[in-house]
């Protein structure tokens, strides 16, 4: 002990001075640690940990209430393989991210352009105003527009009608109750109240593009149209790419509105992978195996498509 | 740049992506969290340590509204009515968020004393094995169970005596716009009508032009149940399920189908809107007085009666190929889970028991249209009093009270019974579907039904497979 002391007073060796900074380096690696792991925890206990679970769970059949579990192995997944339902699901689902995606990443762009022009003062009003439906919860949302689509009480079967397309409320498209308008008439209510998101997004892509390109376009005597085409559309491609990786995600995983304006029906024609997992994990009589084997299925199909987004979009995205 | 934006894109992609697993994929986890939340927020029964006597209980309902008001006002009534208990009330959701939350916290634990369940989730109840029936509670102390309206009683009844404490039962029944019949110049007639009753008095409304629509029901599983056995229909084999583990539904029956075609026809033939699977669209639809007449439960006189226009109230129809038959009951009942301490099931019993209990189903009653699950009711001075100011209350009661319970031949009807099943809600899901397999897709009524039978066996098949 003493010698300690005395050694550690005097001129440290060169080695005592290795070992000094081996013990600096070991512990800033363990405190870079320490500062990540509340999120590692809590990733742990609340994504790791169920990721696990569910596995377990997807290969078993399960009793409504949990208290017997008979071991399938990979029975639910050649079940869902097999079951017209699961691939009306899967159809269900794609429809609805192309009907999402590029309508609102379209829209949300053109938008931006227009406000990344400012109005005077009302710049902020309009930008407000396109906003203020992503701040509006999905079941608020989905209850509005369940009264709008309403077909007997209805304000758009009533415009419609007003607006002489129609004969009568009854010759209007019903749309929430036909498996004909009814995932339109989803896609219209998400698209409508995704689009502020994409809109803030797109604008700071558009606004981040420097001047100097523009009056570079300009002196080539670029017109409007040539300008956005040539020099908007390709800076903003880092933007679009995220918009459109983001979308596709949020799509895949919608659940609010269709949960609000059809719970998945007519029939099924609005029951999307995720709506068919909540419906079998929560709806009528729980079957937590087979809900927890499509949720494996959806994982899969997210990753994959965002591989193949990777691999094959990432080349032509333009980065300044 | 273009590096960190890529990396951050595909950070962004991987934190969504597993974010998304806990969010959709893992079903238990989610659904323990409400549970969990609960067992912590729960006064656990010995902190207070200063009254350490006192029992604390969770009872978990499904009642929103002015129902989830009135259940309130009910616990606080009791937790008034003596010092030992205090009862927390909280409202879970839909009947069939309440029903997943329990099955959820058996899995997790967390499971509330008291639960209101509803009808169809009886069968699973038993399954359970976690419950403590009301008979073995109610034998200890001689409590006398044909205090009960027969059809309650012997609906939450096994060959033992009753597993649950009646508190709300309704049936369905139909409300019309008085205002509208008038002007159409057509009565409502006394009784039950039979479908082609049905679609001439529906002809005459829709000749007279008061209204776009005669009738406006939703397309839930409960109607076609109701009309079902109105018409003497069976939805399980086993007697319904009654005298043995149903393992297959035979609502494809001919009566099934007469039932489901007239339902579906009123939609295609243009009586009725096609507002898909819906409690509210109805009201919405008749209150703004779109259409001359709905089905909707019981439960909701005193508020549909307060509509615009009088509103009167009638049975429900059946089959032409029979006489009426009667109503099963709908509604829910309290359950006790088993706690496992004698003296906190004691404590829940002696909840169960005030809830059912006169001066609270006269507050029930009188607030919701849930029908008092009580006789000794019928002659209550209270009450009469409140059945001559408001007789659309007594409809529902008299429905009930003139249900065929016996055939005529003496044996058990056990159509109005109900049915039992343990993946009755699952069933009652996918009669849902059969509704737009007709109407979308132009299947007959008869397809429709089949194939939704061939599903329901499917869900029966699995759901017996864990008690073979």
């Amino acid at each position: 002990m003493n010698q300690a002391v005395s050694t550690s007073i005097s001129q440290p060796t060169p080695a005592q001075r290795a070992a000094l900074a081996r013990r600096r380096t070991l512990w800033r690696a363990i405190e870079g640690y320490l500062y990540l792991a509340p999120t590692l925890i809590g990733l742990a206990v609340f994504v790791f940990w169920p990721i696990v679970e569910s596995f377990k769970l997807s290969l078993n059949r399960i009793a409504p209430f949990g208290n017997q579990q008979i071991f399938v192995g990979l029975g639910n997944y050649t079940r869902l393989l097999t079951s017209s339902d699961y691939w009306n699901s899967v159809r269900v689902t794609l429809l609805f991210v192309l009907g999402t995606v590029p309508t609102g990443i379209i829209l949300s762009v053109l938008l931006a352009i227009l406000l990344a022009y400012p109005l005077g003062k009302m710049a902020s009003v309009h930008r407000t105003l396109i906003f203020v439906p992503v701040v509006i919860s999905s079941a608020v949302a989905g209850v509005l527009f369940r009264w709008l689509y309403h077909p007997v009480v209805g304000y758009i079967n009533y415009w419609l009608v007003s607006l002489g397309l129609f004969d009568s409320m009854g010759d209007a498209p019903n749309w929430l109750a036909s498996t004909q308008w009814a995932l339109f008439a989803v896609i219209v209510a998400t698209t409508w109240r995704q689009l502020g998101f994409n809109v803030i997004i797109a604008l700071a892509g558009v606004q981040n593009i420097d001047s100097s390109f523009y009056d570079a376009a300009k002196v080539d005597g670029a017109n409007a149209w040539q300008r956005i085409r040539h020099v908007t559309l390709p800076l903003l491609s880092p933007t679009l790419f995220f918009l459109f990786i983001i979308n596709v995600i949020y799509s895949f995983q919608a659940f609010g509105e269709i949960h609000i304006l059809t719970a998945g029906g007519p029939g099924q024609a609005t029951t999307t992978m995720v709506y068919s997992i909540f419906y079998d994990a929560f709806v009528g009589t729980p079957q937590r195996g087979i809900a927890s084997a499509q949720a494996y299925m959806l994982a899969l199909m997210v990753v994959f498509m965002s591989f193949v987004q990777f691999a094959g979009i990432n080349r032509r995205v333009h980065y300044q | 740049m273009s590096r960190t934006f890529k990396l951050l894109t595909l950070l962004m992609v991987l934190a969504m992506v597993l974010a998304a697993c806990p969010a959709s994929a893992p079903a238990a986890p989610a659904a323990e969290a409400p549970a969990a939340a609960d067992a912590t927020a729960a006064p656990e029964p010995e902190a207070p340590a200063a009254s350490e006597d006192v029992i604390t209980l969770e009872f978990w309902h499904a009642m929103s509204g002015n129902l989830n008001e009135l259940v309130d006002e009910l616990t606080a009534r009791f937790n008034e009515s003596q010092d030992g208990i205090v009862v927390n009330a909280t409202f879970q959701g839909s009947y069939d968020d309440n029903y997943n939350a329990l099955l959820a916290s058996f899995e997790t634990g967390g499971e509330p004393n008291i639960i209101q369940n509803f009808d169809i989730a009886s069968q699973t109840m038993f399954d359970t094995g976690r419950l403590l029936p009301a008979y073995e509670m109610g034998d200890l102390e001689g409590f006398d169970f044909d205090i009960f309206v027969p059809a309650v009683r012997d609906f939450y009844s096994d060959e033992n005596g009753m597993v649950a404490m009646a508190f709300n039962s309704s049936t369905p029944i139909l409300y019309y716009n008085v205002d509208m019949f008038a002007a159409a110049g057509v009565e409502m007639p006394e009784g039950s009508m039979n479908f082609t009753e049905f679609r001439a008095l529906c002809d005459e409304i829709m000749a007279a032009d008061v209204a776009p629509y005669c009738f406006t029901f939703g397309q839930v599983g409960w109607y076609f149940e109701q009309i079902l056995a109105n018409s003497g229909g069976l939805y399980f084999n086993e007697n319904n399920g009654r005298t043995g583990r149903a393992t297959e539904a035979v609502f494809n029956s001919e009566k099934g189908v007469e039932v489901f075609t007239f339902l579906t026809d009123l939609i295609k033939d243009g009586y009725a809107p096609n507002l898909s699977s819906t409690w509210t669209e109805t009201d919405s639809t008749f209150q703004t007085q779109q259409a001359a007449f709905m089905i909707d439960s019981t439960s909701d006189v005193s508020i549909i009666q307060n509509s615009e226009f009088a509103v009167k109230t009638a049975f429900i129809p059946h089959a032409d190929s029979s006489d009426r038959n009667g109503v099963v009951i709908g509604g829910a009942a309290l359950w006790l889970i088993d706690s496992g301490d004698a003296a906190i099931n004691q404590a829940s019993w002696d909840f169960m028991k005030f809830m059912a209990q006169p001066e609270q189903q006269i507050t029930w009653h009188t607030g919701s249209g849930y029908f008092p699950v009580r006789t000794d009711l019928a002659d209550n001075p209270e009450l009469q009093a409140f059945w001559a100011e408001n007789p659309n209350f007594v409809t529902a009661i008299e429905q009930l009270g003139t249900t065929k319970t016996m055939l005529d031949d003496g044996n058990v009807n056990y159509a109005v019974l109900g049915g039992r099943a343990g993946p009755f809600p699952a069933i009652r899901q996918i009669v849902v579907q059969a509704y737009s397999r007709v109407l979308d897709d132009g299947l007959s009524a008869q397809e429709a039904l089949d194939e939704a039978v061939e599903k329901a066996n499917e869900e029966l098949s699995n759901y017996n497979s864990f008690f073979q």
